[in-house]
């Protein structure tokens, strides 16, 4: 019985990424033929190195979608990382780790709150996560006065400017991170247990796996990569910037779904976030190269969002 | 009235009474909230919360979540501001905006019935409404009607009409969820979605039903806020979308549906309207506001689920359960 349903299960998640690799491909391509410069590699490795930070923050938010939450405060900590990361490196390329380490440790100790709340006190996901994120605003607001100081190390602008052959620094972070996660994910007993925890908690505890601690690692994972996606994006823009983070919350669930993980947990997987990120670069590259105003970029998205849920339905999930 | 409705209410007192005696502690300490002026300003600002969240507190009644809220009051404030282009006159620009709301609503509605996590549904709606009231309206201005300018700053004294329309809306849809049998159905779907289909109850009619008011008190929602805005903003309803849902719950409405009362809803959206206000006035800045409201929302959320106010237990729940597919 079981493998049946396992098999089933595995065809319907094939067919999941059969749609949404096709989609990334085509759209892609498409954006590709629009312009003269098109498909040159280097234009391509440009554009996943800048989105890197939405790849990295999109990791994390899989992990917490297959826990069978939601992770609302991706943004806020995205910011908060760019915040410490800018005013204790101040500039200096002698304090690039010590810089690296507090804004990494900062957003784990958000993301251990948010998953002692949503695992241990019961409180729903969407709610702890936005009730943290409120806080941690608050935090960083208190903690520059508004105003916040300091620079990004040009030793640490390498990671957004400077390439190994021909791909991007960002690039490959996000590559190595989206590696290291999968294989945790999918080949090992961490791995299966935590899928295992975000399907069924009940039965996951009831066959011996301290469900809730799976839980709670969801969500240290997404607020620790999004506080590698916050450190990417302050070695692209150099300074700290608040707000710089606040689209990645939404973009982020939406590239997760649309590389076919389901709200419900326990359903899809970093193979398929890997596609979502690229169909919703893509989308905005295409649309921006077409100078189609920001307002028509946000009904496209909107559009693919619902129509790609809707034929996934169609498919049998 | 019935036995289920007496006992929604009574689960009700608890946030009344917070609510009271922190209007009443800020009133006692704090000369400036006191004045009419003041009291003018917290009901204006307390008009729109209370009618978005009554529409997402229907919602949330049936263990949905409606995120699209934000967005449909942008886009209403947006083509109320635009009216010349958009309907030409006030009582056709109004109409048209009330449509507008309510089609996005039934928009909502079709993709949760064909199965779309609601969650999903309604964010896809959230990003391409934002995207049209961007594309109708694309900075903060514009000239907004005189007669409906006239009608959404009327003042009664120091009561803004638009706080009496709201509060009565919030009542007459209270009646209509506790009372009629759309209402109970309304439950029904929220308890157990299953149970309703198999005793006759057509859940797919509900469920539209309810995005369509949803979506249709939001756009009203809208209409309040340019009674404060004086214009159209494109972005100004986004606070409302999260600030609604918080509203709903800190109301005791449970997340997983079929539990609570628009009473409540009430009281929460006062509160939530209010807490700004209140801290505002006892000097606390910006940046502690947004500590303070996060740990009053934990700490409120954490005692409804421990049981503090002696609700049934059950309703703790730590994940979504939003019921369709996705």
């Amino acid at each position: 019985m079981t493998s049946i349903s396992k098999a089933l299960r595995n065809a319907a998640r094939r067919r999941d990424l059969i749609v949404s690799y096709s989609l990334a491909l085509i759209l892609l391509v498409v954006s590709g033929l629009i312009t003269s410069s098109g498909l040159q590699p280097n234009r391509i490795l440009t554009i996943f190195g800048q989105n890197a930070p939405l790849g990295v923050a999109a990791i994390g938010q899989t992990f917490v979608l297959l826990s069978g939450g939601l992770d609302l405060s991706v943004g806020p900590v995205i910011n908060l990382s760019n915040v410490v990361a800018s005013e204790v490196m101040d500039g200096q390329n002698g304090r690039i780790p010590l810089a690296v380490a507090a804004s990494l440790l900062a957003a784990a100790l958000v993301g251990l709150i948010n998953g002692v709340l949503v695992a241990k006190a019961k409180i729903n996901p969407l709610l702890t996560t936005l009730a943290v994120a409120t806080v941690v605003q608050g935090v960083y607001f208190a903690y520059t006065g508004g105003q916040p100081t300091g620079s990004i190390a040009p030793a640490f602008r390498v990671v957004s400017n400077g390439r190994i052959g021909v791909i991007p620094w960002s690039f490959i972070a996000w590559l190595l991170l989206w590696a290291i996660t999968a294989f945790l994910l999918y080949r090992t007993v961490f791995g299966r247990r935590f899928y295992a925890a975000g399907a069924n908690e009940r039965a996951a505890w009831i066959s011996g796996i301290s469900s809730s601690w799976y839980i709670v690692s969801a969500y240290v994972a997404s607020a620790v990569c999004a506080g590698l996606a916050g450190l990417l994006l302050s070695s692209y823009i150099g300074r700290a910037s608040i707000g710089v983070g606040d689209p990645y919350t939404l973009i982020s669930i939406a590239a997760v779904v649309i590389g076919g993980t389901a709200f419900t947990g326990g359903v899809g997987g970093l193979a398929g976030t890997f596609a979502g990120v690229v169909v919703m670069v893509f989308i905005a590259t295409i649309l921006s190269t077409l100078n189609i105003p920001a307002a028509a970029q946000f009904v496209a998205q909107g559009v693919v969002i619902a129509s790609m849920m809707l034929l996934y339905n169609r498919l049998g999930r | 009235m019935s036995g289920s409705t007496l006992h929604n209410l009574r689960a009700t007192v608890p946030i009344w009474a917070f609510t009271a005696l922190l209007i009443l502690v800020a009133a006692l300490l704090s000369p400036p909230f006191r004045t009419l002026t003041n009291v003018t300003a917290l009901l204006s600002l307390a008009a729109p919360l209370i009618i978005v969240a009554t529409g997402q507190a229907v919602i949330i009644l049936m263990a949905g979540i409606d995120l699209s809220v934000g967005s449909v009051m942008s886009l209403a404030t947006a083509l109320a501001a635009s009216y010349a282009t958009f309907g030409g006159s006030a009582p056709v620009n109004t109409i048209l905006i009330l449509v507008v709301g309510a089609t996005i609503g039934a928009l909502n509605g079709l993709g949760v019935i064909a199965g779309v996590h609601p969650l999903i549904m309604t964010l896809s709606t959230y990003i391409a409404v934002r995207g049209v009231a961007l594309f109708v309206l694309p900075s903060p201005g514009g000239e907004v009607s005189g007669g409906l300018l006239q009608f959404v700053t009327l003042q009664v004294g120091v009561v803004p009409v638009f706080f009496i329309v709201a509060v009565a809306i919030a009542v007459v849809v209270w009646y209509a969820t506790a009372e009629s049998t759309w209402g109970r159905r309304l439950y029904a779907v929220g308890s157990n979605a299953t149970n309703a289909d198999k005793s006759g109850v057509n859940r797919k009619a509900v469920i539209l039903v309810g995005f369509i008011v949803s979506g249709l008190l939001a756009s009203v929602a809208g209409l309040a806020l340019v009674g404060r805005l004086y214009s159209g903003d494109p972005l100004a309803g986004d606070p409302y979308t999260l600030n609604s849902i918080t509203a709903v719950v800190l109301g005791g409405v449970a997340l997983t549906g079929g539990r609570g009362s628009i009473i409540g809803v009430l009281a929460g959206a006062l509160l939530v309207g209010s807490i700004g206000n209140v801290l505002n006035m006892f000097g606390v800045s910006s940046a502690y506001q947004f500590i303070a409201t996060g740990l009053i929302l934990i700490v409120a959320l954490y005692a409804y689920n421990v049981g503090v106010f002696r609700r049934d237990r059950s309703a703790a729940s730590a994940h979504l359960n939003t019921g369709g597919g996705r």
